[in-house]
């Protein structure tokens, strides 16, 4: 189910598409993000000593990341390529540091995202990690690089949930270690809070009628609902999640070469183009304005 | 610490799993042991196939295929029972093992020897394997106990919101995973201390 998702993807990226309109499942072995590596800018000099000079003589960008978030940072197990908006950002920065797309993705959790950095094992952290003044006291954000919102998903015909406040007193689904518990809590205070580790896990419990609605990031929900007719989402998010692209913290002349570099892709539209060739294939119409660096409380 | 109680709901949880699978696990292991040990054939497969196959899958493949495998046949139980079941089962395994072992320490002459004398096999047992076998098995069953705690943390898998799924979700908001996590372990670690404590107490109590 989730490859045919990830097909779309592929598909649309290597069409070079235009626009959000769907596009029937289909199979396509090789990523168009190759395209937009190609045009992507590369840094002129860098500040020797810095963070970013120490990255090219490495000669690899280290990703804290994930391998299983669709349309976001997916590895698909047969090609092993890595996938999804987090994942070309990830290649993107590398080119703009390296003059060259390489990544090496190490996986990382919300347990672990913050000593990574700490200590050093990742340069970066990509992984819809979003900006709170509380993570903002253990590492530096660059961005927002992305703004994506908790929505509400049930089984077609089930009645009674139409806002946010509805899910008082019910069974709530969400995936286990993502904002939408809080979000969730902070909504409907009373109601009962169930989570497992995945998006699929979370599927299935709903339809087993563990529960009786979903929250998850609505880009995520509604590739669901493209594959599953009886997922169906109800109303529009109800949180603003501002993503941000986790570096050491204090480490502020690379903040500020990131962010730069977050700037001149936004303006030059290879933001916009890597939208199209990840959440773009399953959200319909034109990409969403991309959110103002510096924008978010904690960045 | 506005989160304590969210970690305090948590360690209780852990212990009311601790509690009630290692209850469950004992009663059905001391079934077990008793098929394994017993003089017919049959029940004697029975009781070595239960324990080859719950020892030889892992307890996190059980627990996933008990939460979302077991609803698509129909059966549907809440997921905390359904984590109590799963490592009741898992455990009992365990159980049976240990105290098959205690149960093999008492010299086989004695046994025979009971039932030369005329006893019945649960005679026999009762009488002059079990008060031997009783002391031998407490510490294994200890350390059956630690075991068992430790792994009701994969019930966070099952959506049991137990101590370290309740550390997960404090740290999603604090972003403090060392002080929190190092938390959680010493709360593990005097969980398992007492364990300890508890079959040692017994252990002497049985002694004498």
């Amino acid at each position: 189910m989730r490859w045919t998702t990830l097909s779309v993807v592929v598909l649309l990226v290597v069409a070079g598409c235009s626009g959000g309109e769907s596009s029937v499942p289909g199979t396509a072995p090789t990523s168009g993000i190759d395209a937009l590596v190609a045009k992507a800018p590369v840094a002129a000099d860098l500040p020797a000593g810095s963070t970013m000079a120490r990255i090219r003589q490495r000669g690899e960008l280290l990703v804290g990341g994930s391998l299983d978030a669709p349309l976001l940072s997916q590895q698909d197990p047969g090609t092993g390529r890595l996938t999804g908006f987090d994942a070309d950002l990830g290649k993107l920065l590398a080119k703009y540091i390296l003059g060259e797309p390489k990544t090496r993705l190490v996986t990382a959790t919300s347990e672990t995202r913050e000593p990574l950095l700490a200590n050093g094992t990742v340069d970066v952290v990509l992984q819809t990690y979003t900006i709170t003044p509380q993570r903002a006291e253990r590492v530096a954000f660059a961005g927002p690089y992305y703004s994506s919102g908790q929505a509400i998903a049930v089984r077609r015909g089930t009645g009674g949930i139409a806002k946010p406040a509805d899910l008082a007193g019910h069974k709530v689904i969400a995936g286990a270690n993502t904002p939408s518990i809080a979000a969730v809590k902070a909504a409907a205070p009373t109601a009962e809070i169930v989570e497992f580790g995945s998006d699929p896990e979370c599927l299935t419990a709903l339809r087993q009628g563990r529960g009786e609605a979903y929250v998850q990031d609505q880009a995520l929900l509604i590739a669901d609902a493209a594959q599953d007719k009886d997922l169906q989402l109800v109303g529009e998010p109800f949180t603003t999640d501002p993503y941000g692209i986790g570096l050491k913290h204090g480490d502020d002349q690379f903040k500020q070469f990131v962010n730069d570099w977050l700037r001149e892709i936004q303006k030059s539209g290879l933001w916009q183009d890597v939208w199209r060739g990840s959440i773009g294939t399953v959200v319909a119409g034109d990409p969403p304005a991309p959110p103002v660096i510096g924008s978010a409380q904690g960045s | 610490m506005s989160h304590l109680p969210a970690l305090v709901d948590g360690f209780l949880t852990t212990l009311a799993l601790v509690a009630l699978s290692f209850t469950g696990a004992f009663a059905l292991g001391l079934v077990v042991v008793v098929l394994r040990i017993g003089p017919l054939g049959v029940l004697r497969a029975v009781g070595t196939g239960y324990v080859e196959t719950f020892q030889n899958i892992p307890l996190l493949v059980w627990l996933v295929l008990f939460v979302f495998g077991l609803p698509e046949v129909g059966v549907r139980f809440p997921l905390f029972t359904t984590a109590v079941v799963v490592i009741s089962l898992y455990e009992a395994a365990y159980v049976a093992e240990a105290l098959r072992s205690g149960v093999n320490t008492v010299a086989q002459g004695q046994g025979e020897a009971a039932r030369a004398l005329g006893l019945t096999f649960g005679q026999t047992l009762r009488h002059v394997v079990v008060p031997q076998a009783a002391r031998r098995v407490v510490q294994p069953l200890g350390n059956i106990g630690i075991a068992l705690t430790m792994n009701t943390s994969l019930a966070a898998v099952a959506g049991v919101v137990e101590l370290t799924a309740s550390a997960n979700r404090v740290n999603l908001v604090e972003a403090l995973p060392i002080p929190i996590f190092v938390g959680a372990g010493l709360c593990y670690a005097l969980l398992a201390a007492g364990i300890g404590g508890l079959a040692g107490l017994l252990e002497r109590r049985l002694a004498t």
